[in-house]
């Protein structure tokens, strides 16, 4: 087993734990940090999957922005103090998440198992080390050529979301 | 890599992200868990994008990262519109708009 298969499934059984924390700790600051590490996990996957712009990315749209953003919005909102329900409403609710997340879980693994001999079949490049060489040229070239459309339409969406977002923060103002 | 095991570690983080929306009512941790869904999609796009050695997905993943920057930035502005509102940020509570 080579170093980037030891390290793709030490991350994967990484991510996946700090997933299930984020989900099960009480505390919304640990679950913050929980996150973080989770998508750090992710970043380290997928630069073992020779992708490293997206691993680079990983770390700066999610690890830096988004988690930026968390952090402020905890500190503002103060939601440690969320009430507790009693334990009857309680484990019903858990009770439902769980056979939701167990469900949706068989039905992927399913429809995996079932894809999993065409899937075989179809033919992949054996190793995808090369993808990873001229990787960020390749992409720009593509995302600016055959993804213009979409890539035009991402960027109006940022504009209008930061708009967004500036009338909803000035109208407090205002009032 | 195994593709199959990519896949599946996606499949796995999804069903745990759908689960934890339904689990928890602090819409802080609701945010995170419907950001790991995506991030379980983006997953299985940077697997097969490997596997079938095609940039394909690596440049889906670029644009679903962005939606999702955006995503987070507005829903977050919202919640915090929301709390100076009403100084309570349950999702419980919050049900004005309940048909």
């Amino acid at each position: 087993m080579g170093l980037t298969q030891a390290l793709f499934f030490t991350f994967a059984a990484l991510a996946l734990a700090s997933a299930l924390s984020v989900v099960f700790t009480r505390h919304t600051v640990w679950a913050a940090y929980l996150f973080v590490a989770h998508l750090l996990c992710l970043a380290v996957l997928y630069a073992c999957l020779s992708a490293p712009l997206v691993a680079v990315l990983q770390v700066m749209v999610y690890g830096g922005a988004v988690m930026v953003l968390f952090i402020f919005a905890i500190m503002i909102l103060d939601a440690s103090v969320l009430g507790r329900l009693d334990w009857r409403q309680e484990a019903l609710q858990a009770g439902l998440s769980l056979a939701l997340g167990l469900g949706l879980a068989g039905l992927l693994f399913y429809v995996l198992d079932r894809h999993a001999p065409a899937l075989a079949l179809a033919n992949p490049v054996s190793a995808s080390a090369d993808l990873g060489r001229g990787n960020v040229a390749a992409l720009g070239r593509m995302l600016y050529t055959q993804y213009l459309l979409p890539f035009e339409v991402i960027s109006v969406l940022l504009v209008v979301a930061a708009v967004g977002i500036l009338v909803m923060a000035k109208r407090k103002l205002e009032d | 890599m195994p593709i199959e095991f990519t896949l599946g570690l996606a499949a796995a983080i999804f069903s745990v992200g759908a689960a934890g929306v339904t689990f928890r009512r602090d819409p802080l941790v609701l945010f995170m868990c419907v950001e790991m869904m995506f991030n379980a999609a983006n997953l299985a796009l940077v697997g097969l994008s490997g596997y079938f050695g095609l940039l394909d997905g690596q440049t889906m993943v670029f644009l679903v990262l962005a939606v999702a920057a955006a995503e987070v930035a507005v829903g977050l502005a919202i919640l915090i519109a929301i709390f100076r509102v009403r100084q309570d940020v349950d999702v419980d509570h919050v049900s004005e708009l309940r048909g």
